[in-house]
């Protein structure tokens, strides 16, 4: 007879949601972590939206270590000496407190413990090995030469899918699967963000930016406030950085940082911790096989991140995945069976959730993304439309039509391509 | 067959720590914790004892109930037991209390053959607790040791002395502090940290150990810190020398034959 009935690599979203929905039902389970305390190595851009957290946690709002509750949203671009934002605030945000900010070496620990008050057996500070397999079949995990077997083996290893490439479970990334983000977090006082920010006590604002500061390159920013610090910090598809390999992350992050609608923000503060990380951005393209004898995958390492240009989330993807993975092994131990035909159950699952219908609705999304012009001619043309009409220069006034027309023309715009553009952004964001 | 023990501490990561400019105190809140380093090299001592002649460790702790996973991470490694000394009258405790509520630990568990430890704690750098474990216990003592064998009934100790080598042969009981780096420590393994992860550790309180309130925690130490003072990064001022300067350096360079 096996160890466990579940073996879980990786104690993230994914992982501990796993853990808990298949301890809850009493089945025995084996969460094994890289870091002490379990889950302190993960890293994110920082918002969650909890609301399939409360199917396992019905508690969490009150329990986990959440920073602010976001009640106001910013989106726009930043061009080098403008910044055009949409800023959403709203008591809808307010009245439902789905969306925090969380600084996960402190939520992934919670969670993992979570885990563990559910009954399954947490392991920190163990980076396992390899997967064992007998007959085409995962049967455990193997480490320092001992084998630990499971019936099932949950793979909610993160980004960089080690375990699940060299079993041959996945192929090997490609960049283009790839971003890279790299967050610095700021210190600065509550009193101060909540001034600066114009926010009440632990409410909290995230934006989100299309930076049209730094010529061709791709690159997105992020800027969340935490209870008493700012995590900030760019999103650049992996391919940009290789096309452009003079520019080095650290130096994206500074130019962002001092921007001038920026860097007065985080005056004063002092660079408390930084850190970067890979986010699966392949789309559906890039997520693998899901399940197969004695396994399924879980979360990042599945490619569940989602990433329109507007929002980019990925921590939900990987608590419903996770809940929908425990769910499928609890009923194949009441079937005793943990075939590839039972585990099924996963795909079909995901199928009926936004994990999978997103990643399929937004399958072509890279061609608004990718798109060169959303990071150069795009904010230029609306910074130039702005300038002409909300800066008084004592000249005759002039339509939209004209304003756009002349800029147009500056910047070498073909109508069509920009028809198309237009045509892309409309039919697939 | 040998009886080992092994005295750890749970310290924060001293990367983390920060001085508070107000209080004038250390700043542990948000620092990791994790076992003092040389605190594994003591225990990797025992452990190449144990895979040479065989015999049990236990390792020992006093603090907070949080410190059990820093057992939990030794009997990953290979320890056998972890013992918690843990209680609300042992809290606050300087190194007199610290030395002689960890002796008067030993001897409730019977005694050991050997008794290691870190050289001193990355938190307080004293080194008092070995010397003060076996002062307090009337054991053998060496300090500062980079290598530990066995040869019955003798240990034999390499202390390091700055600069050379000291071999000392001594009986039992003894108790030997380890340097940081000593030895290269081992990896705790998965089997043996489910293994210790379902054993756990055993609690020992002062209803176990029934010591002299006055002589534990706060009460009994003699330490009292009146103040600390944190120094400011001195101001350094850039230099921009003129070529003249600058010719006159290199004249006395190539004067002096560094450079031709």
């Amino acid at each position: 007879m096996p160890d466990y009935d579940a073996i879980v690599v990786g104690a993230g979203n994914a992982g501990s949601a796993a853990a808990i929905t298949m301890a809850s039902k009493g089945l025995n389970v084996l969460l094994v972590d890289r870091a002490d305390p379990p889950g302190a190595k993960n890293l994110s851009g920082g918002v969650l939206w909890g609301n399939d957290l409360s199917q396992i946690l019905p508690k969490w709002q009150s329990e986990a270590p959440l920073e602010r509750f976001i009640d106001n949203k910013k989106i726009g671009f930043l061009t080098e000496k403008s910044s055009i934002t949409i800023d959403f605030k709203t008591k809808y945000f307010d009245e439902n407190k789905v969306g925090h900010t969380v600084l996960r070496a402190k939520f992934d620990p919670w969670m993992a413990k979570k885990a563990k008050e559910a009954g399954a057996l947490v392991i920190p500070g163990i980076t396992v090995d390899s997967l064992a397999i007998k007959d085409r079949t995962v049967i455990g995990v193997q480490e320092s030469g001992d084998t630990i077997t499971a019936n099932m083996v949950l793979l909610a290893e993160g980004v960089n899918p080690r375990l699940s490439i060299e079993a041959g479970l996945r192929k090997p990334l490609q960049d283009r699967e790839l971003s890279v983000g790299v967050k610095e977090i700021i210190k600065l006082s509550p009193q101060k963000i909540e001034d600066r920010f114009n926010l009440s006590e632990g409410s909290g604002m995230a934006s989100e930016y299309i930076l049209g500061n730094l010529g061709e390159l791709n690159i997105g920013a992020f800027f969340y406030t935490n209870k008493d610090s700012i995590s900030l910090g760019i999103v650049s598809p992996m391919e940009e950085l290789r096309k452009n390999g003079v520019t080095h992350t650290y130096d994206l992050i500074e130019m962002f940082k001092e921007h001038p609608s920026i860097a007065p923000l985080i005056e004063g503060g002092t660079v408390a911790e930084y850190g970067a990380h890979l986010i699966p951005e392949g789309g559906i393209e890039s997520v693998p096989q899901l399940y197969g004898n004695g396994y399924m995958i879980l979360g990042d390492a599945a490619g569940f991140a989602f990433s329109n240009g507007l929002v980019l989330q990925g921590m939900n993807y990987a608590i419903l995945s996770g809940i929908m993975a425990g769910e499928t092994a609890v009923r194949a131990k009441s079937m005793n069976d943990y075939s590839a035909k039972s585990l099924s159950e996963y795909e079909k699952k995901l199928n009926n959730t936004y994990v999978l219908k997103d990643l399929k609705t937004f399958k072509d999304i890279r061609k608004v993304t990718g798109n060169p012009k959303m990071y150069t001619v795009y904010p230029q043309l609306l910074e130039g439309i702005l300038l002409e009409t909300l800066w008084e220069r004592g000249q005759p006034k002039k339509k939209v039509r004209d304003i756009l027309s002349e800029a147009a023309g500056k910047m070498n715009m073909s109508k069509v391509k920009t028809l198309t553009d237009f045509y892309n952004i409309y039919r697939r964001m | 067959m040998l009886k080992m023990a092994v005295m750890i501490k749970q310290v924060p990561d001293s990367q983390d720590i920060t001085i508070d400019p107000v209080t004038k105190t250390l700043n542990r809140s948000q620092a990791r914790n994790v076992v003092n380093p040389p605190d594994l090299n003591a225990l990797e001592a025992a452990l190449l004892l144990k895979d040479k002649h065989g015999g049990e460790i236990t390792v020992i702790t006093m603090g907070p109930p949080m410190a059990d996973v820093a057992l939990l991470e030794c009997m990953g490694r290979g320890a056998d037991k972890g013992i918690l000394v843990t209680d609300r009258f042992f809290a606050g405790a300087d190194t007199w209390p610290t030395s002689f509520t960890l002796a008067s630990t030993a001897d409730y568990l019977g005694g050991f053959d050997i008794i290691f430890c870190g050289e001193e704690t990355t938190d307080s750098s004293t080194g008092h607790v070995g010397p003060g474990i076996a002062e307090f216990l009337g054991y053998q003592q060496a300090t500062y040791a980079n290598k530990v064998e066995y040869e019955e009934p003798y240990f034999i100790v390499e202390r390091d002395i700055e600069g050379a080598t000291e071999t000392l042969k001594i009986g039992k009981p003894a108790v030997v502090t380890i340097t940081l780096n000593a030895n290269v420590t081992r990896r705790p393994t998965l089997k043996k940290k489910i293994e210790a992860y379902k054993k756990g550790v055993t609690l020992v309180t002062n209803k176990e150990l029934n010591l002299d309130p006055n002589c534990i925690g706060l009460k009994g130490s003699p330490t009292i810190v009146k103040d600390m003072k944190t120094v400011a990064d001195p101001v350094k001022t850039p230099v921009k020398p003129s070529i003249e300067e600058l010719d006159k350096v290199v004249s006395v360079l190539v004067e002096k034959g560094v450079v031709k």
